[in-house]
């Protein structure tokens, strides 16, 4: 009986080997056959990763679209990893994107931003393109509103046309301007 | 060889030279044998520049590393064509192939016009020559292709050295589209010179009319044309080659390339205005002097090194020359306006706000607002370290901001233009014409809302391409109608038909439809996803429908490079569905790895996926997928752009003309003629509407 007994119980324990092992294994398996995912793991990281640029100095990508071409490897380049790690121990930290960019900028100048910041002198070059047309805008809307009233002020002169006349001299006309 | 190729060079230089001062001593003179000789002397300028290009070809395909210039940009394992286009792949070949496709443009203008115009054509070769001695010295003096290698000995003597091997061409310009490109580009900014050309010397000439218009139409179409097949070209070539999953990144290159295209789009446009009205002459001549000035400009960004970018030669003093050049043109080109104003004056003046001139009008407006936003940010960078002495960056999303809302701006104007009549429009003819495109334009974008399109942008950009799409095809179907009601032909011959009546007209209108593929393209770009991640053989990684699984991972090699080349099988929804070889080479002369991108391409979605390698962190194997959606409409935009242009550059077919008096109307009034008998009245009126 005794010995029934230790035969179950070691089958039993055989087979709770076997499970145990093959867990394992799978896992083993599933984490080893897993892909790794890259770096930046959430969107706002991303996000951030294509507002500041590599600064390696030979490219002229964002961090978080470098893929420096004609290098060893076409992927972020080493500068560009190091700025997206920092950027990725930040977010996880809870820093602002404010807060996170100033510290970039402290750290590799104002360049490091992708775009100017809206500060000093670089509102001129937010403004300029967006002030120009408007002055430009008005200014033809002005002139053409003076044209349109002398239009409109101008005398008929000369004898009347006859609509055949007129219709000979539109065709005359188009027909040179289509050559 | 060498000294036949400099020796080219030089008599074409002098050839330059002559043609310039034997044709202005012919207009002052009116001596018509200094003019002849002049022009004979600028078309020779082609020939004697064909032999120095020849000659630095037959270099590279003979493998003679003899010439520095030959020596850092081919090597004896580079396939035929690479050779071909080794010519451009460097400062010093690409300015000689800017001085051949010139000298072919002042050729034919000068042959083709050689017994038209004759008060006209004097200046025209003068201006050419002009130019053409500017690309010339820097050919002979500055930045020549013939410098040959080698030293004196102790004794002072002379002598060449050939290198057995050539350092061998960048790897990123070994790719088929390399070999168009720039080829198409050059056509583009060196084309703009003919127009220039002419408008200068009809400025200078006080040529009466509107005739040099009507002559540089096809020429400014022409080198518009090729501009816009180089810009698409350099676009795919990013797109393909570059590897990072765009096609545009605002870089100085790619924007220097764009601003004249936008100048020259504007005086395609606002020439018409000139032609009908007698209007915008100041206007359309300053536009051709900016576009070409912003060739030269374009080049002097490139090439002097004072913006960064990753197209950009290598930084010398080569600037100095464009800056110069620049500011000659600049004067001469303000003295000319200055001392013949008065001969610029327009014949007409605006009759309404509401009509096709004032939508010209701000159509220029718009372009050149676009053009300045684009000058302004690659610039900027640069004004900012000047004033305050940080250096800053203006990327893609400083253009994006300030030019998006541009863009679409322009694509309504490309909806309303050809709505409007010439003169005036009236409110009624207005809502006719407008409201039912731009109702369904709403309900298409309201569609799509409830769909889950939410990005505004490309919102917008949906319902103003719905919109400009059917305002295309309502100047298509009433035409049409017309002339299939009176011909008794079908609706798609009566389409034929109406085309070859105006081609300008409706070349046009199929410009306008693949400017608005583009723009659909453009605005797939707000759903664009990509996953990079490590991928050995046996993993796979999912990225929209699609699971992309790692086979393995292969080596492959021949003279020129060798290669690592991942092969991968895509699935959807559980079934494969493709297979993909993305690779990466490592070019073995230049010591240089490059990307090729595996691309799947469908009109709606394009898998791009890239092997960056292996992972310097892990040494496993690292792939980029992405998902673009629409790009392929881009594409297919810009081939409708290049066929609606040559489809402009025909000739008429000429209606029979049935003259009536007949009440004034107008297609842009949308008073379709019911009966036949109006017909005669109408169709040729409509035949000439631009």
């Amino acid at each position: 009986m005794t010995r029934i007994a230790g035969a179950t119980w070691n089958r039993r324990a055989a087979r709770a080997l076997v499970v145990v092992l093959g867990g394992l294994a799978s896992l083993v398996l599933t984490v080893s056959l897993a892909p790794e995912l890259h770096a930046q793991q959430t969107d706002r990281a991303k996000a951030l990763g294509k507002r500041v640029k590599c600064m390696c100095g030979g490219c002229n990508d964002t961090a978080g679209t470098c893929n420096h071409s004609g290098g060893a490897f076409a992927g972020p380049c080493d500068t560009a990893k190091a700025e997206l790690k920092e950027i990725d121990a930040r977010v996880a930290r809870g820093d602002s994107d404010d807060l996170i960019l100033q510290s970039f900028v402290q750290e590799y100048g104002p360049g490091v931003l992708i775009e100017p910041p809206k500060s000093g002198f670089n509102w001129v070059g937010w403004i300029t393109p967006v002030a120009v047309p408007i002055v430009a805008f008005f200014l033809v809307w002005q002139v053409v509103r003076r044209w349109h009233r002398r239009a409109a002020l101008a005398p008929a002169s000369g004898p009347p046309i006859l609509p055949d006349m007129l219709e000979r001299a539109r065709h005359e006309a188009d027909k040179e301007s289509d050559e | 060889m060498d000294v036949f190729g400099s020796f080219a060079l030089l008599l074409a230089f002098l050839a330059a030279v002559y043609a310039f001062g034997a044709g202005i001593a012919g207009i002052l003179t009116r001596r018509a044998l200094l003019t002849k000789s002049a022009r004979n002397a600028g078309m020779a300028v082609f020939g004697l520049v064909t032999l120095a290009v020849a000659s630095l070809e037959y270099f590279f395909f003979t493998d003679n590393f003899s010439l520095a210039y030959v020596a850092s940009h081919s090597n004896r394992a580079l396939p035929a064509f690479y050779k071909f286009a080794a010519l451009w792949a460097g400062q010093e070949g690409s300015l000689l192939w800017w001085s051949w496709l010139l000298s072919v443009y002042a050729f034919l203008a000068l042959f083709l016009n050689r017994k038209r115009h004759p008060e006209l054509m004097p200046y025209v070769g003068v201006t050419l020559a002009g130019v053409q001695i500017f690309f010339l010295t820097l050919n002979n003096f500055v930045a020549t292709p013939f410098k040959v290698l080698g030293g004196a000995d102790a004794a002072g003597a002379m002598h060449v050295a050939r290198l057995s091997e050539g350092t061998g061409l960048t790897p990123l310009l070994q790719y088929p589209e390399m070999v168009i490109h720039p080829p198409m580009l050059y056509l583009g900014y060196t084309g703009f010179t003919v127009p220039f050309a002419f408008a200068l010397a009809a400025l200078l000439g006080r040529y009466p009319g509107e005739k040099w218009i009507h002559i540089t139409r096809r020429w400014t179409m022409v080198a518009w044309c090729f501009q816009t097949v180089g810009i698409m070209l350099g676009a795919h070539w990013a797109y393909s080659v570059l590897g990072w999953g765009g096609y545009w990144e605002w870089d100085p290159v790619e924007n220097a390339s764009l601003l004249p295209w936008i100048t020259g789009t504007a005086f395609l446009h606002s020439v018409m205005m000139q032609e009908k009205r007698g209007m915008m002459r100041v206007w359309n001549v300053w536009l051709v002097f900016t576009t070409f000035m912003l060739c030269i400009l374009g080049t002097f960004l490139t090439r002097a090194g004072i913006v960064s970018s990753v197209h950009a030669f290598a930084e010398s003093s080569i600037g100095g020359w464009f800056v110069g050049f620049l500011a000659v043109v600049l004067v001469v080109c303000f003295a000319a306006w200055w001392k013949n104003r008065d001969y610029l004056r327009s014949d007409n003046q605006l009759d309404s706000l509401v009509s096709r001139e004032s939508s010209f009008l701000f159509n220029n407006l718009i372009l050149l607002a676009a053009c300045f936003a684009v000058l302004w940010g690659t610039l900027f960078p640069v004004l900012s370290e000047w004033v305050t002495g940080n250096k800053i960056s203006v990327g893609p999303p400083f253009f994006n901001k300030v030019n998006i809302p541009i863009a679409l701006f322009l694509l309504f104007l490309t909806g309303v233009g050809p709505l409007l009549a010439w003169r005036k429009t009236s409110f009624d003819a207005l809502k006719r014409n407008f409201a039912w495109p731009l109702g369904i334009g709403i309900v298409a974008g309201a569609v799509a809302f409830v769909f889950g399109f939410r990005d505004f942008y490309a919102l917008i950009c949906l319902i103003l391409s719905v919109f400009v799409t059917l305002t295309i095809f309502s100047e298509f179907f009433r035409g049409a109608r017309v002339i299939a009601h009176r011909d008794g032909t079908n609706l798609l011959a009566a389409v034929g038909d109406l085309t070859m009546r105006n081609t300008r007209r409706y070349g046009g209108y199929v410009v306008h439809l693949g400017m608005v593929l583009i723009f659909i393209g453009i605005a797939g770009q707000a759903f664009n996803k990509d996953v990079q991640m490590e991928l050995s053989p046996g993993q796979s990684l999912s990225i929209g429908p699609y699971t992309i699984f790692c086979q393995n991972i292969d080596e492959v090699s021949n003279d020129n490079y060798q290669s690592e080349r991942a092969t991968l099988e895509v699935f959807r929804n559980g079934k494969s569905q493709m297979m993909l070889y993305p690779e990466r080479r490592f070019f073995i002369t230049s010591q240089i790895t490059q990307t090729v991108v595996a691309l799947q391409s469908s009109p709606l979605r394009d898998l791009y996926v890239v092997y960056d390698g292996r992972s310097p962190d892990t040494g496993k194997p690292e792939i980029h997928a992405h998902l673009n959606p629409l790009v392929k409409w881009i594409w297919f935009g810009g081939i409708v752009v290049v066929l609606g242009t040559g489809l402009a550059m025909l000739p008429n077919r000429r209606a029979v003309l049935v003259l009536r008096a007949a009440t004034e109307t107008s297609w842009g009034e949308g008073v379709a003629p019911e009966s036949p008998s109006a017909v005669g009245a109408v169709a040729p009126r409509a035949d000439t509407h631009d």
